[in-house]
């Protein structure tokens, strides 16, 4: 059984609008789609019909088309559309698996839980967090946020623990690092900002520091 | 004016020529050369027309070229007037060439994979992933801060041969054992290119988006 608990698994500004995207989290395979009206969704990453991954699909309005058969489902995970058999109203056991999801701090969180009832974590106001990017470590998540840690130690700034790591810079800006665990020998590290630097110009600054964080860790 | 493509359907280095004349709206006669399991790209007679052994060959009216970055270098050349496809002013000409030599560079490591996966090519699959890895991940660097900035492609407001070129490899990676899970920019990156006007889709990348 998934545990009760969000993970980072996307900057929320990569994930655009009419996109199906791979995503996995806990060695489970997520289709990260976002219909046309901008809704986000986490839902297994397969096909109800013949196992297709979903993530391989197209975003039609405010549905998901797979692939392989064009079946489509909406919001709900219902399938509405079967184009083999126009005129049928398909059934209600044909659903796609939803996974709770969230956007909040220019990120998106999903939770795996089939009844969730864990809080996001909490970076205090919502608005104003930019992307700086996202790194993937070769480490599992607990090696992987040690060592983001322990490099961030190095930084000029004041490095706060917790489910995010984050880091007041001296202009004020705080910069967040979010994990996303991939399987055992990957983690994703989602990177946000907020504050005076999250210009374009400071972002792209972060974004470099970041890609140096990267290397110096895969160095050691 | 004649133009023929020694082709094979499956060759992404062959789609990336497709495309360009596609885009380019040019006429052309299609020959197929059985590359698998045939090898009929290794026979004499196809020797005698590319003695590298390789797809593609492009005949442009008695002129025979190789390597398909230097193909789309002269049909851009040659046919886009506009020179949106090959940029010729001084800041945009370096660096799609630049990025148009990693396509044919470092970024056949992705290819190398596949044929691996898909046509039983015996090489060491672990180090073609490692290296088509490495080289995703530094288009996907430039990528993520053309987003910053707000743009889509890889050089410039537009798309170029550099687009052109890196694109075929990428899109088709998943044949050889690499997602796009770590790639997100690289992912938005393809969905545009899909979207194009006079896009056509091969096996393994589909037109829809």
């Amino acid at each position: 059984m998934a545990p009760d608990q969000w993970n980072a698994v996307a900057l929320d500004s990569q994930i655009r609008a009419s996109s199906s995207n791979p995503v996995i989290v806990n060695d489970y395979a997520l289709a990260l789609w976002r219909s046309a009206s901008g809704e986000v969704n986490a839902w297994e990453d397969r096909c109800p019909h013949r196992g297709m991954r979903l993530s391989l699909g197209f975003v039609e309005g405010e549905k998901l088309r797979c692939i392989y058969h064009g079946w489509g489902y909406g919001p709900d995970g219902q399938c509405k559309v079967i184009p083999a058999h126009p005129d049928l109203t398909p059934p209600k056991t044909i659903c796609a698996q939803r996974h709770a999801v969230e956007s909040r701090y220019g990120l998106i969180w999903t939770n795996l839980a089939e009844d969730p009832h864990a809080r996001l974590p909490d970076l205090g106001a919502d608005d104003g967090w930019e992307a700086v990017r996202s790194i993937f470590l070769n480490y599992a998540v607990q090696d992987a946020r040690k060592a983001v840690m322990d490099d961030l130690v190095g930084w000029n700034g004041a490095l706060s623990d917790g489910d995010v790591v984050t880091l007041e810079l001296p202009d004020g800006t705080t910069l967040a690092a979010a994990f996303q665990p991939v399987d055992a020998g990957s983690t994703g590290v989602h990177f946000v900002a907020r504050g005076p630097a999250v210009s374009a110009e400071g972002r792209h600054g972060l974004a470099r520091q970041v890609v140096q964080l990267r290397a110096r860790i895969e160095n050691n | 004016m004649k133009i023929t493509l020694y082709d094979y359907s499956l060759s992404g280095s062959c789609y990336k020529v497709r495309l360009m004349l596609g885009f380019l709206g040019l006429e052309y006669e299609r020959r197929q050369v059985d590359f698998y399991p045939g090898r009929q790209h290794k026979t004499p007679g196809f020797l005698a027309i590319n003695p590298l052994g390789q797809l593609p060959v492009l005949e442009d009216n008695g002129l025979v070229l190789r390597d398909a970055q230097a193909i789309l270098c002269h049909l851009a050349n040659k046919y886009d007037g506009d020179g949106t496809w090959l940029p010729r002013d001084p800041a945009s000409f370096g660096p799609v060439m630049m990025w148009l030599m990693f396509a044919g560079g470092e970024l056949m490591a992705a290819s190398s994979a596949r044929l691996h996966d898909v046509m039983s090519y015996d090489l060491d699959i672990e180090a073609a992933r490692k290296s088509a890895r490495s080289a995703f991940r530094v288009l996907d660097d430039h990528l993520t801060h053309r987003e910053i900035d707000g743009g889509t492609w890889i050089m410039g407001d537009h798309p170029t041969v550099a687009d052109l070129a890196c694109f075929p490899y990428v899109a088709l990676s998943g044949d050889g054992g690499i997602g796009h899970e770590e790639y997100p920019a690289i992912r938005n990156w393809l969905r545009e290119f899909r979207k194009l006007p006079g896009f056509h889709a091969m096996s393994g990348i589909s037109e829809y988006v």
